[in-house]
Parts: C-alpha cells; sequence; structure tokens
C-alpha cells in the first residue's frame, strides 16, 4: 500500500511534466497541440543521442532537448499555427494542423532515429529503501528536478513580466492586445515555451522509461486527459489532473486485472466532464 | 461537383500510369519479386521494419553473387515491401497490391496476428503464400493452407523453457505479464497451460498491461507482491522487456525472469544493463558463438541496411533462404504456382547455413502442432542474457 | 458542392443550371458505376482501393454532419467499431443474414450513439472533441475485454460473405460467395456512398439543415426562436453514428474479421481530416478529402520510407494554403458566369 503510494506519486509529478506544455500552449494560442507526444519523443531522443552515441554529460542532453524543442515550438508557430490562425475561417484548424504536424514529426523521427526502442541508464543508480518501500534513486533524481521545474514554471508565470502578459492572453486576449501587449510575440513565447517544458519531460523522463518513434500519439493521448481533467488552459488544473491520472493508473494497476483500469479511467472521464465539463480547476470553456 | 469529376480524372491517370509505368530492368538475370507486408510505420514500427531489413540484407547478398538459381537458371531478387500502418483496410489494399498489381505469389509478413487474419482471405483467394509472425494455431491449421509461421511460437517454446527452469533453478510458481493484444493474451495462455502441465504453481496471470505503458511499476508492484520464482512476459515487445526488467529490478524482485520471444541485446543493455543479467530468452542464429561466415556476412549487410544489427533479425534470417530453397527444390513453374510449391515443402532438406555445428537443418516443420508442414525451422536457441549479450544454454527444434 | 445547394434552393430561378448540374451528376455517376468499375475489372487492387476510399467517405459524412452542429467528432470509430461487432457477433453467433446484420448495426450504433449524446453533447469545442476521443479509446478497450463475447483480442474471425437477398424467389442481390466479391463489394459501397450522400444532401437542403446550422452559429439565439436545441443535435449526433455503424458493418464483412484495433482514434481522427481537406462548407467535402488522402497514401508507395513523410507534408500544405478545404477552389469559370447573368 505505501508502495503504491509513493508509486502514484512519483508517476503524478512525471505526468505533470507532460501536462505542463501542452496546457500552456492551449492556453495561450488556443491550439490544442496533437504534436505535443511528438515533441517530447523528440525531446527524449535528443537526450539519447547526447548521451548513448555522443557520450556526453547528461546536463548537457538535457540542454540541447530543451533548446532544440524552444526552436521547434518558434518555427511550427511561425510557419504553421500563425498563419493556419490568421487564414482559417475555423478554430479547429489549427488541431487538424498539430495532427499533420504530428505526423511529420513522427516520421521525420523514424528516419532519423530509427524503429528501436531507446534508452539509457538511470542516471543516478541504485535503490533507496524508506520504511520497506523502495525508490529507484534515478527516480527520485527525475522527481526533484521535475518538482524544481514545477515550481520554477510556476513562480515565472506569477511573479515575472512575460509570465503575467502570458496569463493575461489565457485568460482574455482581445483586452490583452489592446492593453498594447504585443500578442504575437508572446504567442511565439507561449508556443516555445511549451514546447520547450515537453522537450524537458521528454529528455527527464527518456532516463526512466526509454523512448520510440512511435510512442507520441499515447503520450498525447495521456496528456489530453490529465489536462481536460484539471481543465484545459488552467496551469494548476494540468498539476491537478497529472496526480489524479497518477493515482488511478498506480491504484488500478495494484488491485485490479490490467485492461479494465484504462476502460474505467476514460468512462470514469466521460461521466466526470458531462457533469463537469470545466474539469476540477478550469474555467467554463466554449 | 466538376472538380470531383477533375480529380477523378487525375486519379484514372496516376492508376494507369502505376499500372503500366514502372519495372522496366535490363538486368541479364530475371527478376524473382519476393513481396513483403508489415507495419513501419507508428509504435509497432520496428516489427515490420526488422522483417524488411533482413529481406532486403538476404537479397541483396544474393544478388551479388549472381543471383539465385531455380531450374538451372539465376534469379535477381527484388523485395517489394509495403506498410500496413497496423491498419487492416491498408493491409488489404497492399496485399491485394502485392498479389494482383506485381504479381508475387510469394510473401514474408504480416507481423502480428491481427493484420494476418485480414490479408489472410486475400492471400487464399489469389493463391499467393505467406511466411507470417503472427501465432496463433488457427492461422497455420486446415483449412488455411497458404501461411506458414516463420518463428518459434510462444506456445512451442514456453513447455521447454519451464521444463529446464524447473528442473536446473528449481522454479516452483510463476507469474504471467501479458502485453494486452492478441500475441500477448495467446502467448499467456499457453504459458498458463505449460505451467499447469509441468505443476508450476501460477501467482498471477490477469495482469495484463497495455500497449504503449511507459511506467511499469504499478503492474510490477502487484506481480511482485505475490513473490513467484518466475516472472514470465508473455508476448512481450522487445521495447517493453528492458522496461518490465527494470522496474522489476528496482522493486526488489530478486528471481528469474523469461520470455518467449526474441530480443534485442543492445536495446538491453542501454536500458537495464547488468539488472537483465540472468534474463532468459529465445533467440534464433544470433548467439555470437552459434554465427557461421554465412551469418557474419548477414550481420553486416544487415548493420548496413538498417544502420544497426539487432538480434531479432537472428530468427528472421530464415523467411526469404526458406522460400528460396523451397522454390529451388520445386522448380522454375512453382513461381507462378504455389500448388507446385506446396508439393514440395516436404522434401525440403538442407544445411541450416546460418548456425554452426551442422545439426540444423533448412526444413518445414509443425506437423505435431498444426497437422501440416506449415512452421519454418528456425532453431529454438535458449539463451541468458549476460553483461552485454545472450549466452547459450541450450538448442531446441520443433518438429 | 454548397453552391449546387443553393442552386436547388433558389430552383425556380436557374433552370439552366440546374441542368449542368444534373448532366455532370449524371457524368459522375456513370464514371463511378459503370467506367471505373468495368476498366479496372481486371484490377481488383484498384476496385479493393475505390471501394475502401468510398466506405471511408461513407462514415466521414456523418462526422460532416456533426460539424454543422458546431461539434467536433473525434468519436467516429467508436461508432465504426459497434456497428462492425453487431454485424460479427450477429453473423457468426446468431446466424443472421447480412442484409439484416447491415441496417440493425446502423441502427444500434444509432441507438448507442443517442444515449451517449444526451450526456455528451452538452460540451462543446475542444471539451466535446476530447470526450469523443476518449469514447474511442473505451468503447475499444470494452471490446478488448468483452470476454467470449467479442472475443477479447483476437476478435471475430471467419465471418460469412454476404448472401443471396431475394424477394418471392426473385434474386435481387446475388450471393456474395458466387460472384465476382470485388465488383460485389464495390457496388455495394458505390450504393451506401450514393444514397449516404443523397440523405445528407437532402437533410442540409431542407429546414432540418438550415436548424443544425443555426445550432452551429449560436444555440442559446435558436433557443430562444423556439428551437429544442437538445433534441436536434442529438438527432444529428444520431445519424452520424448511424453512419458509422454501417460503415463499420461494411468493412466487418468486407475483411471477413473484426477486433478491437479496427477502428481507434487515428480513424477518428482520419475521418475529420477527410471532412476539412474536402472543405467543411460542402456536402462532398468528405468524399473529396476521403479519396484524395487514401488514394494518396496509396499512391506514395513508390517511395517506401518516405511515403508517411511526403504524406504528412501535403497534408500540411493543404491545410495551410487551402484551409476551408479543396472544394473553396474556385470552380471553371463559365460555371459562375453563367449564375452571374441569372443573378
Amino acid at each position: 500500500m505505501e508502495q503504491v503510494i509513493v508509486n502514484s506519486l512519483i508517476l503524478g509529478m512525471n505526468y505533470a511534466l507532460i501536462a505542463l506544455g501542452l496546457t500552456l500552449i492551449f492556453a495561450i494560442m488556443n491550439v490544442l497541440n496533437f504534436a505535443h507526444g511528438q515533441m517530447y519523443v523528440l525531446g527524449g531522443f535528443i537526450t539519447y543521442y547526447a548521451l548513448q552515441v555522443l557520450h556526453l554529460p547528461f546536463v548537457v542532453g538535457l540542454v540541447a532537448s530543451v533548446v532544440v524543442l524552444v526552436l521547434v515550438g518558434l518555427l511550427s508557430e511561425r510557419l504553421l499555427f500563425r498563419r493556419a490562425i490568421r487564414v482559417s475561417t475555423r478554430e479547429e484548424s489549427t488541431m487538424l494542423l498539430a495532427a499533420g504536424l504530428a505526423l511529420l514529426l513522427e516520421s521525420l523521427i523514424l528516419l532519423f532515429f530509427g524503429e528501436k526502442q531507446r534508452g539509457m541508464p538511470p542516471i543516478i543508480s541504485g535503490v533507496y529503501q524508506v520504511f520497506g518501500v523502495y525508490i529507484p534513486a534515478g527516480r527520485a533524481f527525475v522527481f526533484a528536478i521535475a518538482l524544481a521545474s514545477l515550481i520554477g514554471f510556476v513562480t515565472f508565470m506569477q511573479f515575472t513580466r512575460p509570465g503575467r502578459a502570458l496569463r493575461a492572453i489565457a485568460q482574455d486576449k482581445e483586452v490583452t492586445a489592446l492593453q498594447g501587449v504585443n500578442i504575437n510575440r508572446y504567442g511565439a513565447l507561449g508556443f516555445g515555451l511549451g514546447a520547450g517544458l515537453t522537450g524537458l519531460a521528454g529528455s527527464l523522463l527518456a532516463t526512466i522509461f526509454a523512448v520510440n518513434s512511435g510512442l507520441g500519439t499515447a503520450v498525447s493521448i495521456k496528456a489530453f486527459i490529465m489536462v481536460m481533467l484539471g481543465g484545459a488552459g488552467v496551469v494548476s488544473g494540468a498539476i491537478a489532473g497529472a496526480f489524479v491520472l497518477g493515482f488511478l493508473e498506480s491504484f488500478g494497476y495494484a488491485y485490479m486485472p490490467g485492461s479494465v483500469t484504462y476502460m474505467l479511467i476514460f468512462a470514469g472521464m466521460i461521466i466526470f466532464l458531462v457533469f463537469r465539463p470545466q474539469g476540477i480547476m478550469g474555467k467554463p470553456w466554449g | 461537383m466538376k472538380l470531383l469529376v477533375n480529380t477523378f480524372r487525375l486519379f484514372l491517370v496516376g492508376f494507369v500510369l502505376l499500372a503500366f509505368g514502372v519495372t522496366t530492368s535490363q538486368a541479364a538475370n530475371k527478376v524473382l519479386k519476393i513481396g513483403h507486408i508489415g507495419v513501419m510505420s507508428g509504435p509497432a514500427a520496428s516489427w515490420g521494419l526488422i522483417n524488411k531489413y533482413a529481406a532486403l540484407a538476404g537479397a541483396e547478398i544474393i544478388n551479388e553473387d549472381g543471383g539465385f538459381e531455380i531450374g538451372g537458371e539465376k534469379y535477381d531478387i527484388e523485395i517489394v515491401s509495403l506498410d500496413t500502418k497496423q491498419d487492416p483496410r491498408v493491409a488489404i489494399a497492399g496485399a491485394e497490391r502485392l498479389v494482383y498489381q506485381e504479381g508475387i505469389k510469394y510473401i514474408i509478413g504480416p507481423n502480428v496476428d491481427d493484420t494476418t487474419r485480414a490479408v489472410l482471405p486475400v492471400f487464399e483467394k489469389a493463391g499467393a503464400f505467406n511466411i507470417c509472425y503472427g501465432w496463433h494455431r488457427e492461422l497455420f491449421t486446415s483449412p488455411s493452407k497458404n501461411t506458414a509461421l516463420g518463428m518459434i511460437a510462444g506456445y512451442q517454446s514456453a513447455p521447454v523453457i519451464y521444463k529446464y527452469l524447473k528442473e536446473q533453478r528449481g522454479v516452483k510458481s510463476l507469474a504471467c505479464v501479458p502485453r494486452n493484444d492478441a500475441s500477448g493474451l495467446n502467448s499467456r495462455d499457453s504459458c498458463v497451460a505449460a505451467a499447469d502441465q509441468l505443476g508450476i504453481k501460477i501467482t498471477s496471470s490477469d495482469s495484463t498491461y497495455e500497449p504503449n505503458t511507459s511506467d511499469f511499476f504499478p503492474i510490477m508492484g502487484r506481480i511482485i507482491g505475490q513473490n513467484p520464482d518466475l516472472i514470465v512476459l508473455s508476448g512481450v515487445a522487445p521495447a517493453d522487456a528492458p522496461l518490465l526488467i527494470r522496474a522489476a529490478r528496482e522493486l526488489g524482485y530478486k528471481g528469474l525472469m523469461s520470455t518467449e520471444t526474441a530480443m534485442d541485446a543492445n536495446i538491453i543493455t542501454e536500458i537495464a544493463g547488468e539488472m537483465a543479467n540472468g534474463y532468459i530468452s529465445v533467440g534464433g542464429a544470433s548467439a555470437p558463438e552459434l554465427r557461421t561466415d554465412e551469418m557474419k556476412r548477414f550481420i553486416e549487410r544487415y548493420s548496413k541496411v538498417a544502420g544497426e544489427w539487432n538480434d531479432e533479425a537472428g530468427t528472421k534470417v530464415y523467411a526469404l533462404e526458406m522460400l528460396l530453397q523451397t522454390l529451388r527444390v520445386a522448380g522454375a513453374a512453382a513461381i507462378d504456382d504455389i500448388e507446385i510449391f506446396k508439393a514440395a515443402m516436404p522434401k525440403v532438406n538442407a544445411e541450416d547455413p546460418f548456425i554452426k555445428g551442422g545439426k540444423a537443418r533448412l526444413k518445414w516443420v509443425g506437423q505435431g502442432y498444426f497437422d501440416q508442414l506449415r512452421q519454418v525451422s528456425t532453431p529454438m536457441v535458449i539463451t541468458e542474457f549476460k553483461d552485454t549479450d545472450f549466452v547459450t544454454l541450450f538448442i531446441g527444434y520443433v518438429e | 458542392m454548397s453552391s449546387v445547394a443553393k442552386g436547388t434552393r433558389r430552383g425556380v430561378g436557374a433552370p439552366n443550371r440546374a441542368v449542368s448540374i444534373r448532366i455532370v451528376l449524371g457524368v459522375f455517376l456513370i464514371v463511378y458505376l459503370i467506367v471505373l468499375p468495368s476498366y479496372f475489372a481486371e484490377s481488383r487492387y484498384i476496385l479493393r482501393v475505390i471501394t475502401t476510399a468510398s466506405v471511408l467517405s461513407f462514415i466521414s459524412l456523418g462526422v460532416w454532419l456533426t460539424f454543422t452542429i458546431g461539434r467536433i467528432n473525434i468519436g467516429q470509430g467508436a461508432f465504426a467499431l459497434i456497428g462492425g461487432y453487431a454485424t460479427a457477433i450477429l453473423s457468426t453467433k446468431f446466424g443472421v443474414s447480412f442484409w439484416v446484420c447491415l441496417p440493425l448495426s446502423g441502427l444500434i450504433a444509432g441507438l448507442t450513439g443517442i444515449i451517449f449524446g444526451l450526456g455528451i453533447l452538452r460540451l462543446k469545442g475542444v471539451y466535446f472533441a476530447m470526450i469523443t476521443l476518449s469514447l474511442t479509446e473505451a468503447v475499444r478497450l470494452g471490446f478488448l475485454s468483452g470476454g467470449d463475447f467479442t472475443g477479447g483480442a483476437p476478435g471475430i474471425s471467419n465471418i460469412p460473405l454476404p448472401d443471396e437477398l431475394g424477394l418471392f424467389g426473385i434474386t435481387l442481390i446475388p450471393d456474395f460467395g458466387k460472384v465476382d466479391t470485388h465488383i460485389a463489394f464495390y457496388y455495394l459501397a458505390a450504393v451506401l456512398l450514393i444514397l449516404g450522400l443523397a440523405v445528407i444532401w437532402r437533410i442540409s437542403s431542407s429546414r432540418l439543415g438550415w436548424i443544425f446550422k443555426s445550432l452551429q452559429q449560436d444555440e442559446e439565439l435558436s433557443r430562444s426562436v423556439g428551437i429544442n436545441v437538445a433534441r436536434y443535435r442529438v438527432m444529428a449526433y444520431a445519424i452520424c453514428c448511424f453512419y458509422g455503424g454501417i460503415g463499420g458493418a461494411f468493412f466487418t464483412v468486407s475483411q471477413q474479421s473484426i477486433y478491437p484495433s479496427v477502428f481507434g482514434v487515428l480513424d477518428s481522427l482520419f475521418f475529420i481530416l477527410y471532412c476539412f481537406l474536402g472543405g467543411l462548407a460542402f456536402v462532398a467535402g468528405p468524399i473529396v478529402g476521403a479519396f484524395l488522402l487514401f488514394i494518396l497514401f496509396e499512391l506514395l508507395h513508390e517511395f517506401q520510407q518516405y511515403q508517411q513523410l511526403i504524406y504528412s507534408l501535403l497534408m500540411i500544405s493543404i491545410m495551410l494554403w487551402l484551409p476551408n478545404g479543396l472544394l473553396s477552389l474556385r470552380l471553371p469559370a463559365a460555371f459562375w458566369r453563367s449564375r452571374n447573368i441569372r443573378d
């Protein structure tokens, strides 16, 4: 039982890291980023490449993943989404554009990094044993970094000028624009930041989960669940949703036959959203 | 509406070009086309790509040596490879493209039970023969006659492995962790049956996991709570295995682990490292001490085609070889008629060129399992992972 | 196509246009029903590709209808799966003829759609999209853990081909096993698509279609003028699910097997893409989109490992440069000129 709770916490923290980037892009740009999972995978592969092929230290891999993903985010905002938002008569088209981007990234990853599952040994090896609970050092390490980035991100959003501007855009784009905030520039910032966070998640989690070129869609779907559960476009909601999913998954797998767990999670989520469309913390949308 | 008509015209032109345009090679040898169909994109991409690379590497070696001789004439081998996207509709379209458009009679793939089932009626109807990697018995028993199993099935290796572990390592209880798809569940059932027969206690068999699970802590936590002597990863994807092993070890599991399928040593080394020591799996001709020169050449070529060697291909090397050997025995007429091919199947019996020792034979087997010879005689090389490679425990053969 | 619909609404004032539309339609039907199948009679692969594209278009027509009420529906795969399993179970376990299974599968999917729809149609926008996406996964996992009834992961195979359908001893439709199955399925798909298109066309140009469109614009406003919003949106959704169920039944019987991953999230997403690429403003949008994308994928086989790359690049380009669909390309000048003169 203690082990299950600890597992849930660790899993929830990992998931929170995955969900942040998605919810940020959604809040700022109103784009449901179907390419989220593929960006995560790309982040993981870059770290893998730096560590296992080039034999660089982990920090370099981590930074490289974040930097490359920020660039990917900025580029796709500038070249794809900005135009799509401008020319399309329907907002859904950005969602499908993202789906196209997902296919594109997936095939590029397959071409460059190959079809094999890739991973690396834990950054710190060894297993701690606290009150009969096993906590692998590698996971504790990832947990700590994830927690630090989470705190850093929330601080950035709460207390800095760009952070406040981003939150203002998330609340009301038109009004913020009237206040003289450059929406385009902050849109790009939001997209870059969101993608960068996704890259960070991919990089960190690749050290404990490994990555393969086809993982993206599954990651996206999980991220969607968390964001919807918590409330779309709300940072605290995404974190809440992540921990809820972490607990549901850990307890489900621990006490029920395998395939039933996710079916119940999906069914539960449908029922929950029917009665509370704004999720745990979100504001009503649409 | 006009646009519709225009679009259609465009498609028509495209089709016609496709139908008449391609393939006019001026090689001295005749060309023998072998089809490959499998999933080569998305989450399961590695399964289809391994088969494709293995077939391409095999064909390149043959063509380099001047072609393959059938009935006194040399043939260059051309591999026509199509992606199924793991989608039955795309798979069926692809299968029909191979058999009707390209006129191919011999096909390698698909890789999983699902898509194999979808394309079987196509091959059956068109009179084409395929070597597939789905496991289900139904695929190879009468009335299905045009499909052969390209590797060792879980229900064949499971009893052998458990017997060995029971006798040599004192295993008294085991838990199955099946992947929740057709192959995984099927292999779980055979695991349970084999354990029952040997009197090994089963502590758990319903802890399935979804394909694409990344965190195996929750699922392994439950399994280890029951403290089995052996954890069997049923129908495990090569990608999942090292993660499962790592999760189990990190949760303090000290016992044995095994699977019935072929694994990739590089991936295991990368992800699980020494935590995977003692992991038992079934390989083909890939274990280093068994490789013949022919196999070494194949590995070299495969690495060139695919970018990197993959031990799983040690079981996949046999498909093309078996098709060609049988065609040689059956004669040139069989190239267009699989009935002649099938009639020749019992007569095939050559030395296995990929494995040392001279004991292994290339022939069609499976009589005992399917009541007909519908399986490639891939050697059942039971291996144990040690540090960075597989060490052979013993070699078995399916009859 | 929407200009076509507008034309019929204006009806009386545009006899010439109506005639030219009939001619185009006639040519299209002749090509589709006679020229293509006879030209490609020997080439089963191409017949199969057109057949598959036809039924994928048919399923997407339903999704298109949910677009007209302003919902992004990523749940059509679930209903195709429900329809498919309905046919599989009814025909293998109860020996029901395919010709009964087919409409029944549509009805079962439609009824399920009503039950789900009553709850989930209250949501809008991305929320509806996500909840339908979850629905696709939930239904797939449901069939996966259905035990003996659904056959679990391997699903159900050896599903019989459609048998003979006769009335008073006269054969209306021959046993599919005794004729060229490719041609038989081609015509079944063609008839489904033509009927399906006709129904959707009729709906979208009738009062019902206008009500649906008003829901897309503003549900509150519609409610204030006395439209029973809940009823109409469930109606649209049920019709959509009916289409999904019929399509699923078709694929089940044409591939003679079904298993849980036959329709998944990606398929649901592709149905939406088809609608988008063709153009949401046009009834024929999903058909153009489905044919283009499915056939494009087949044509790109020549490029082997770059197939998916090229495919995704083309998809993105269309989304960027033709954001309102292929059919938003200007129709030929003559077509417009005749209309302008009349106006």
